[in-house]
């Protein structure tokens, strides 16, 4: 399944989901940028941005192994986090200026205890991301965003101004502002591009500066609103999880009829459904109030599922959705409470749901096409 | 205040049948006249108080609330609340018959790989195996299982019992210890509205100073485990002092008298130069993690005849704890938020950074002559998990050997009891440890 359009932004992203230094990254590392990464959907972009560098979510897509990395870390630790960190060990990420963590869940928080430890990075920091969602938890972490503003600024020997603060902010809720529309075609009919191209986009989102990025997608977006849709599908789907960010996972159901038209992911819809409140009075506490309350939660944010619950079926209903997946990643303890949850609301609205297990990097796509495949029988498709 | 909740009958029945089970432990020690029997019996008794607490609730429909040990127990004993600890079957009646059918009906609900602990306090509460509290205090540290299990607890069979969350700082320091602090005080207010009990400080204040007391001869007893050899073996005092000050005797009378008893045990044996070991002590280990108490009958004597080994430390038996300042409120309630986030065990480990797991490690190697350091890699334990690596270079740097084994604490089937005698077997072999 592919769109009828041929078009070179779309195979620009694409490219940009295969490789951690994509070629728009290349030329910015080229003329003296520097770049930040961060590890998690709660990882604060904006003040990067605002700091003069490029924020990247940080992945693994290319990794051969995790020898290395697993000399530290055990045989039940969740794979992306293991495939990075070994990609940190073998230099592969020597290229970022900076690396921001959050304690966002088990796996990862180590990752940071033993980076800094073993890979030399020019700064590393964490944040103490809250686990509840109230005011006293905005308040908590707009002192993080503080400290991690002041760090950044000592680091690079820079001032960061309110107004690079609100430019930046800006400049990503028009990244996802952008993004929305293009799920808004996909709530078409006969939407004009597959899950796996939508998500390569979302992923190069993450990964290339941001203006850039806009003007690109801005583009897609015209083109696609001229496509000739897609039509030759079983069914309509919804993917819900955790770190998917490798479009060919999703081809491979795609590949068999089940066509993936929306998702709550960490690459996905979570990240850009909803944006940071422009009429704030400080930009500080704007971007608190984003991260704790008004972005869509993940499992590790207490008392937050029956909202996340109803966020999963307005989206079935917006996007007329047959079928929903559940991937979790395994050794993942957040997903999987959050899927055992899932999969009780399914099946008392009774949308028919697949849970699939997976490890980070793409492997036993036979399994994955069977699965899907008697998934999509099953829904009568 | 009346909580008008019905119980599950199961839950009560399997209540009532874990105490007969306890009771039935307490009957065959009491044949037993020595010292060291008397300390369990003492510990059997608080375990049986706390059931009959229990029960009474839930058959007189009188308020009671349903935590964790890790929420500084004395506010609930200032308050005067009744409350049990949420995989308190799965603890207590470890090798109760039923438990294995739990953990597999657990793996129905949440899979293999999720902590087992964490995952049948879920299956009580969703097969109906839990008495139904008046209120709930989630537990949202140290791990990502607690997060989603009380999620899960509250969107399932306990939507209707109202749900409490402290939100726990990653950091150690004054400014999380006073929002904490906060936390706590929220807590409080919480429990009040859903159960009628309130606070008193002076009351607080008198519980703290009780506490207080217990925690430094627990401090003390630990200052005779030091001695070469050690007077008692694993099942005496550390798992049994965890109890009794966090979760049975929290700024209790009872517990301070249980304490002194125990040390004066161990110093008649220190002074007799009686191991605790009976056939002597030639390993003296560092179990890092929670005890192994499902594997209480297959593995612990098989260790102690065949290698000598005694666990002299583990990581519940063993914190730096700091006394509860009781001038005034705010120091009490900072005092209770720096043990609930930085002291006590596994939260203090896991929560926030990794660098204590490095740090105990060093000094219980150091203050406990420690032969190796185990970390037997439960499969719950991700973050502990993903710190091997810097806990087998530390115990490389001090020069003690680390063995991480891969098993889970509460299911022997993970893997299984030849291998892990295997395991050790081989370790201790190449260690050159425990050669008679
Ligand atoms: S699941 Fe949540 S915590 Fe994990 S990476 Fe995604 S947003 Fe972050
Ligand atoms: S998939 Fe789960 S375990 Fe892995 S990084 Fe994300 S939240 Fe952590």
């Amino acid at each position: 399944m592919e769109t009828k359009v041929k078009s070179k932004v779309l195979q620009q992203f694409q490219e940009a989901t295969e490789t951690i230094v994509n070629a728009e990254l290349k030329k910015w590392l080229d003329q003296g940028g520097k770049v930040m990464g961060y590890f998690c959907s709660y990882g604060p972009e904006e003040v990067i941005t605002a700091a003069g560098m490029v924020p990247i979510r940080m992945r693994a897509i290319g990794s051969t192994g995790t020898e290395m990395a697993d000399t530290y870390m055990s045989n039940i630790n969740c794979s992306f986090c293991r495939n990075c960190f070994n990609m940190g060990l073998t230099g592969e990420y020597d290229f970022v200026e900076g690396l921001v963590w959050l304690n966002n869940c088990d796996h990862v928080r180590r990752i940071y205890d033993n980076w800094k430890r073993k890979v030399k990075t020019p700064l590393t920091h964490m944040m103490s991301l809250p686990k509840m969602t109230a005011e006293a938890q905005v308040e908590w972490f707009h002192d993080e965003l503080v400290i991690f503003k002041e760090a950044l600024e000592k680091h690079l020997g820079i001032t960061i101004t309110d107004k690079k603060l609100w430019d930046a902010i800006k400049l990503h809720n028009e990244t996802r502002r952008l993004l929305k529309q293009l799920y808004e075609l996909r709530k078409k009919d006969n939407p004009p591009i597959t899950g796996a191209e939508a998500l390569a986009v979302v992923v190069a989102s993450t990964a290339m500066p941001r203006e850039q990025f806009n003007q690109m997608l801005k583009e897609l977006l015209g083109e696609l609103s001229e496509a000739e849709g897609i039509s030759d599908y079983r069914a309509r789907l919804m993917v819900i999880g955790s770190i998917l960010d490798d479009p060919a996972y999703i081809k491979i159901i795609e590949d068999v009829g089940g066509l993936v038209v929306t998702d709550s992911t960490c690459f996905g819809t979570r990240i850009f459904w909803t944006g940071v409140d422009e009429g704030e009075s400080d930009p500080i506490t704007a971007l608190a109030r984003y991260y704790i309350q008004d972005k869509p939660a993940c499992p590790r944010m207490f008392d937050t599922q029956p909202k996340r619950s109803k966020y999963v079926s307005d989206m079935i209903k917006e996007f007329k959705v047959d079928g929903v997946i559940g991937e979790r990643m395994i050794f993942c303890d957040l997903w999987t409470g959050e899927l055992f949850m899932l999969n009780k609301d399914m099946k008392s609205t009774g949308v028919p749901f697949l849970q699939l297990d997976r490890e980070y990097i793409t492997a036993g796509a036979g399994q994955v096409r069977t699965r899907a495949q008697a998934f999509l029988e099953s829904i009568g498709r | 205040m009346t909580t008008k909740r019905k119980q599950p009958e199961k839950a009560l029945k399997l209540y009532k049948d874990d105490k007969a089970y306890m009771q039935m432990l307490l009957e065959a020690l009491s044949l037993d006249e020595s010292e060291e029997a008397d300390i369990n019996k003492g510990v059997i008794k608080a375990v049986l108080d706390k059931y009959d607490e229990v029960i009474d609730c839930a058959e007189n429909d009188k308020p009671f609330i349903a935590s964790w040990f890790a929420y500084a127990a004395e506010i609930f004993t200032a308050m005067g609340v009744p409350w049990w600890m949420f995989p308190q079957t799965a603890f207590l009646g470890i090798e109760a018959p039923h438990v294995q059918d739990d953990v597999d009906g657990s793996e129905r609900l949440l899979g293999s790989d999720f902590c087992t602990i964490l995952r049948l306090s879920l299956y009580y509460v969703e097969a109906d195996m839990s008495p139904k509290p008046s209120a709930c205090i989630a537990l949202l540290h140290p791990c990502d299982g607690t997060v989603v299990v009380h999620q899960a607890i509250k969107t399932g069979k306990w939507h209707d019992v109202p749900i409490f969350g402290a939100d726990p700082p990653y950091w150690e320091d004054e400014r999380s210890y006073e929002y904490y602090a906060n936390e706590l005080r929220r807590m409080v207010g919480f429990i009040t509205e859903h159960t009628g009990y309130t606070m008193d400080i002076d009351r607080l204040r008198e519980v703290c100073e009780e506490s207080n007391k217990e925690y430094a001869l627990w401090q003390e007893y630990n200052e005779l485990r030091r001695v070469v050899p050690c007077p008692h073996d694993w099942t005496i005092g550390p798992p049994q002092c965890f109890a009794m000050a966090t979760f049975y005797y929290p700024g209790k009378p009872g517990g301070v008298e249980w304490f002194k008893k125990l040390i004066a045990n161990a110093e008649k044996r220190v002074k007799a130069g009686v191991s605790g070991v009976p056939g002597g002590e030639r390993i003296r280990v560092l179990w890092f993690d929670i005890l192994p108490l499902m594997w209480q009958f297959d593995i612990q004597p098989w260790l102690e005849a065949e290698w000598g080994v005694n666990m002299v430390m583990n990581m519940f038996g063993y914190t730096p704890y700091e006394q509860i300042d009781t001038k005034n409120e705010e120091t009490m309630f900072r005092g209770l938020a720096k043990r609930s986030l930085a002291e006590y065990p596994m939260i203090r480990q896991a929560r926030g950074v990794a660098d204590h797991f490095l740090s105990d490690i060093e000094r219980i190697v150091k203050d406990y002559s420690i032969d190796c350091v185990i970390w037997p890699g439960h499969m719950g334990h991700k973050d502990g998990s993903a710190s091997i690596g810097m806990m087998r270079e530390k115990c490389r740097e001090i020069g003690v050997p680390f063995l991480h084994i891969g098993l889970d604490l509460f299911d022997k089937r993970y893997t299984s009891v030849e291998d892990v005698k295997d395991i050790f077997s081989r370790f201790f072999s190449a260690a050159g440890l425990g050669q008679k």
